[in-house]
């Protein structure tokens, strides 16, 4: 009898804390339809770009090391960001992808950067759909940044001190609107970034399948877009500081299984 | 002798970054490292290169996971924002709560794309991402307390005015480091504009204190 009734009491939370953050009467929740996901048609054609020979060398990516060498992706985005030593430097999935289809395929890094973020309703950008594709090869992993060489370790501190960096006319840093529970920005639920459960849920859906832009977005797009709502100047694509960010937000996220795409309001 | 042991002492040393024995930096690295982002990471101009630059309050009020505020440093805080607070020249606090209402709603103004400032005659005053206002409206944030009643249950008496016009200039005059922006201070607002806040909270027409 004891036990039946815990039972039904660990059923009631579960049912009360799956749906979304908070309660939230208006039905906007964070979670929507995740089975019916319209992202997974862009996993195909980031497969097809992967694959095919473009730019000036006439090239695929098959020969792309995200880490794991040459043409490894199973898991490849779970150890992401990390050092690679051709570059010297820590890299994300996004700055990694502009690092080959520069060398491999000769495309040119300024050009690929004014296209990395595709408009609204379009069917993403080249860099779009390959980071879907990519972490989408990574299904079922479980996220595992490693801090091994200094410059990791220098990344992951930087980017926790970033986070918690106010500044600008509203005083904000990331802190302010992701460092609490149960907190709302009018109706959209802020994530708590501090809560080990709620950043793996983070960290394990991204790129994800847009809702309101009808396309496919990436970590870089949304750290850009919180950048524009500080109403900080624009943040550069795939810039340090942003990589700093997704060293520290993925380090905290360690252990979440990935699985994308998300589907985002 | 002594020369001896420094020797080894430095060797030792070195192969041990060399056998990859890295480790978190210091406080001060880690401040230097990060900063050099800050000023690298985005495209700016003269002007808006200005808001990546941290005040001194702000510098205080961006404690690393649970670091706390020491005495001394609320104190400074609250030193500086008392003597940040200007008011407005006609010296009348209370405006209309009407622009107020409006501005309230407002949560647009002076953000920046593609190196294009947000085109707008003044700025909204964000209330509503953060604070319930008139009752029942749903549309609006939790960060903050709801305001709804605020006149209602406080008043209009000078020093509710006083207080309410140099909570909304620079919140951190009485909650050092709090969550709400400075907003008269970092100059989102204009005096004038914050006049039409405190009617909007206090005068009793205003939405926010009706049933
Ligand atoms: C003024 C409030 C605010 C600030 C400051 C802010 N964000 Fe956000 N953030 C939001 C909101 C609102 C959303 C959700 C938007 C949505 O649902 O469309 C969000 C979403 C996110 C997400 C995606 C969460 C998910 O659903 O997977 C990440 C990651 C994120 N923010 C990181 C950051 C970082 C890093 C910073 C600092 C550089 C930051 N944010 C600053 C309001 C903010
Ligand atoms: C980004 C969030 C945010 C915004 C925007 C914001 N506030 Fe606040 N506000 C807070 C928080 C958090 C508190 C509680 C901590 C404190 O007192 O500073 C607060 C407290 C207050 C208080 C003190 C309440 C009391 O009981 O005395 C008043 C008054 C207030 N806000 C009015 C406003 C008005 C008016 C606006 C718009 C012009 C506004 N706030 C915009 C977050 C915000």
């Amino acid at each position: 009898m004891l036990k039946l009734r815990s039972g039904i009491a660990a059923l009631a939370f579960f049912c009360l804390s799956a749906p979304g953050y908070t309660a939230d009467p208006l039905g906007v929740g964070r979670q929507m339809l995740v089975e019916d996901n319209p992202g997974d048609l862009f996993v195909d054609r980031g497969k097809k770009l992967f694959y095919e020979k473009r730019g000036p060398n006439k090239a695929s990516l098959e020969q792309c090391d995200f880490g794991l060498g040459p043409g490894k992706l199973e898991g490849a985005s779970a150890q992401l960001p990390r050092y690679f030593s051709d570059t010297d430097s820590v890299q994300d999935l996004e700055s990694r992808l502009l690092t080959c289809m520069d060398r491999l395929q000769g495309f040119k890094r300024e050009d690929l950067i004014k296209k990395a973020i595709s408009s609204p309703l379009s069917l993403g950008s080249d860099i779009e759909n390959l980071s879907l594709y990519i972490t989408s090869r990574s299904n079922g992993k479980k996220m595992n940044v490693t801090l091994n060489h200094q410059k990791e370790y220098d990344m992951y501190k930087a980017g926790e001190y970033l986070f918690h960096r106010r500044s600008g006319q509203t005083d904000f840093g990331c802190v302010t609107c992701h460092g609490e529970a149960d907190k709302r920005i009018r109706l959209q639920d802020l994530v708590n970034m501090t809560d080990k459960k709620q950043i793996q849920e983070v960290v394990a859906t991204w790129p994800a399948y847009r809702g309101a832009h009808d396309t496919i977005r990436t970590m870089q797009w949304r750290l850009s877009d919180c950048v524009w709502q500080m109403r900080l100047p624009d943040l550069e694509y795939a810039s340090d500081f942003s990589i700093a960010l997704t060293t520290y937000l993925h380090y905290q996220g360690n252990g979440a299984v990935i699985k994308v795409p998300g589907f985002k309001r | 002798m002594k020369t001896i042991w420094l020797k080894w002492a430095a060797l030792g040393a070195s192969g041990l970054i060399a056998a990859g024995c890295a480790t978190y930096p210091d406080q001060a690295s880690t401040r230097r490292i990060a900063e050099k982002m800050v000023s690298e990471g985005f495209s700016t101009t003269p002007a808006t290169a200005k808001r990546l630059v941290q005040d001194k309050s702000q510098q205080i009020c961006s404690k690393i996971g649970d670091a706390k505020l020491s005495q001394e440093e609320a104190a400074e805080v609250v030193k500086l924002a008392r003597a940040s607070i200007q008011y407005p020249q006609s010296g009348k606090l209370v405006g209309d709560w009407k622009t107020g209402d409006k501005l309230a709603h407002d949560g647009a103004g002076d953000r920046i794309r593609n190196g294009k400032l947000e085109a707008r005659k003044g700025n909204g005053a964000l209330c509503q991402n953060c604070h319930a206002l008139a009752a029942g409206e749903v549309n609006v944030g939790n960060v903050g307390p709801s305001l709804t009643g605020f006149g209602t249950q406080r008043g209009n008496s000078a020093a509710i005015v006083k207080y309410t016009y140099e909570k909304i200039y620079n919140s951190w005059a009485y909650f050092p480091c709090s969550n709400m922006p400075r907003l008269g201070a970092t100059g989102h607002l204009t005096p004038e504009q914050i006049t039409h806040m405190v009617a909007y909270l206090t005068d009793p027409q205003s939405p926010i204190n009706k049933k």
